[in-house]
């Protein structure tokens, strides 16, 4: 066998063909080879030092930069976890952890809920098998100036300041990718908002998603120079997937998909009213992933354990509801009448927690020296003593034996102590 | 069950040096009532809103 030596094109067709230049670099469909071995102008280059650079993998839109792992900034973006409820009407936090919703200028509430998917639904097949679902009221009164419908998604500061992303640069990016459906067919919108300094948000449409349909969104958000996001445990940046507003907060005059300083009033530009006017429409939303980075990848499955442990640090309770003789926690008497529970929480919380209890007539019973107290709820907790690891909460007017041992036990079915540390 | 409903938060004393030790707020008119025991820490949301409550010129009810 004899060597083929050559320079300029080996051959040619069309675009492509194999190239050496006179420096010995070769290049395939390269007609100017930039490394030992160039493939595609730049697409894959191997050397000179050895060293193998992929641009972009198209197949699997893993990009330079992206993490491996634990891409998703988001938590509970596949609404799994729902420690509260799986429904509520609640303005605030009360159904899937971590996503906050808020609504106002309405005629009758809707209801925020965490639905299963099944095999016909897009997101189901890539292994999303929960949603989350607004059901709206009847808003007999049509969409009045103060009406809003929103779902947010309030991230630490610390979490993106040390995300990767040059937040202060416009050619670094972030990634917001999710599913929706929707059972009007209209115009959508949503925005991301920081939370910092002066505070800027970048209002974006989703389109016109057509009626029952399920439909990917993908939006890449640059940094900017304005923007603040401090390195601590406070709310530093919000997601808003989707919201529904009056045009008291909408301006048909802002620039979608730009930093611009926020307003209230600024939030989208008008509304179309049809979803906020017809009695029962629906919104679902799922796969909700923010990631460092100017492509949306794979939705990033979390295990049930993990994505629970990551929606306890800013909401956990002492035991589940369980009804009578549910076992709580242990506690000391203190006195005759004071006795000091003590809950370790199952990781350490965003904050020093506030106790959330539900009470009512004896709910509650603590167990001691052979005999128990039956009362409605425990008296609060201590602040000198409460860290974000754990708390002492106290029981005072109660009959006990001072220095002994006891326990806590849920006596209905609907007790239940929790903790909350939420943005 | 005695929580006020205007102030609707109430202070609350730990037995072992008769220190305020948290403020307490009750949602909800009917069974089962919410009960929260807010710590005095900044970074907790729940005590911000008590502040801005304070802040509006309300004061809450004195501990027992």
């Amino acid at each position: 066998m004899s060597d083929i030596r050559f320079e300029g094109w080996l051959h040619r067709s069309g675009t492509g063909g194999v190239y050496q230049d006179s420096a010995g670099n070769v290049g395939i469909a390269s007609t100017q080879p930039q490394t030992r071995l160039d493939i595609g102008n730049g697409g894959f280059q191997v050397g000179p030092t050895g060293i193998a650079t992929v641009t972009t993998i198209n197949t699997t839109n893993l990009i330079n930069g992206t993490p491996l792992t634990n891409r998703n900034l988001i938590i509970n973006g596949a609404m799994h976890i729902a420690q509260r409820a799986t429904s509520s009407t609640t303005s605030g936090y009360g159904d899937v952890d971590r996503w906050q919703h808020e609504y106002a200028g309405n005629d009758e509430a809707p209801t925020f809920a965490q639905v299963s998917l099944t095999t016909s639904d897009t997101p189901y097949t890539l292994g999303l098998t929960k949603a989350f679902k607004i059901t709206n009221g009847n808003q007999t009164s049509g969409l009045q100036a103060t009406s809003q419908i929103n779902f947010m998604q309030p991230i630490e500061a610390q979490n993106i300041r040390n995300s990767g992303w040059n937040y202060k640069s416009s050619s670094s990016y972030i990634t917001l990718s999710y599913w929706v459906r929707a059972s009007v067919t209209q115009e959508y919108h949503g925005f991301v908002k920081t939370a910092d300094g002066s505070n800027y948000a970048y209002p974006f449409s989703l389109g016109t998603l057509s009626a029952n349909t399920w439909t990917k969104i993908t939006k890449t958000i640059p940094g900017n120079s304005n923007l603040q996001i401090d390195d601590n445990n406070g709310a530093g940046f919000q997601v808003w997937p989707v919201a529904f507003y009056g045009t008291n907060y909408t301006n048909d005059s802002i620039t979608e998909n730009a930093w611009a300083a926020w307003a209230s009033g600024n939030r989208s530009h008008d509304q179309t009213a049809t979803w906020w006017t017809t009695n029962d429409s629906t919104f679902e939303i799922t796969g909700v992933q923010l990631e460092l980075g100017s492509v949306a990848t794979p939705f990033e499955h979390y295990s049930y354990g993990d994505e629970l442990a990551r929606c306890q640090r800013y909401f956990c309770k002492a035991a589940e509801k369980g009804g009578s003789d549910h076992s709580v926690a242990l506690g000391a008497n203190y006195s005759g009448s004071n006795a000091f529970i003590h809950v370790t929480f199952p990781v350490t919380m965003r904050t020093t927690p506030t106790l959330d209890q539900l009470t009512g007539t004896n709910y509650y019973r603590y167990f001691s020296n052979g005999g128990y107290e039956t009362f409605d709820d425990m008296n609060s907790l201590d602040t000198a003593t409460a860290t974000p690891e754990g708390v002492e909460v106290l029981k005072s007017g109660i009959s006990i034996t001072q220095g002994s041992a006891g326990f806590l036990r849920y006596q209905h079915a609907s007790a239940e102590i929790r903790f909350t540390a939420e943005l | 069950m005695a929580y006020p409903t205007d102030p609707i938060y109430k202070l609350q004393k730990e037995p072992i040096y008769g220190k305020v030790c948290a403020v307490n707020k009750q949602i909800g008119d009917s069974e089962p009532y919410r009960v929260l025991s807010i710590p005095f820490e900044e970074a907790n949301t729940d005590y911000q809103e008590y502040l801005a409550w304070v802040a509006e010129g309300n004061t809450a009810e004195a501990a027992d």
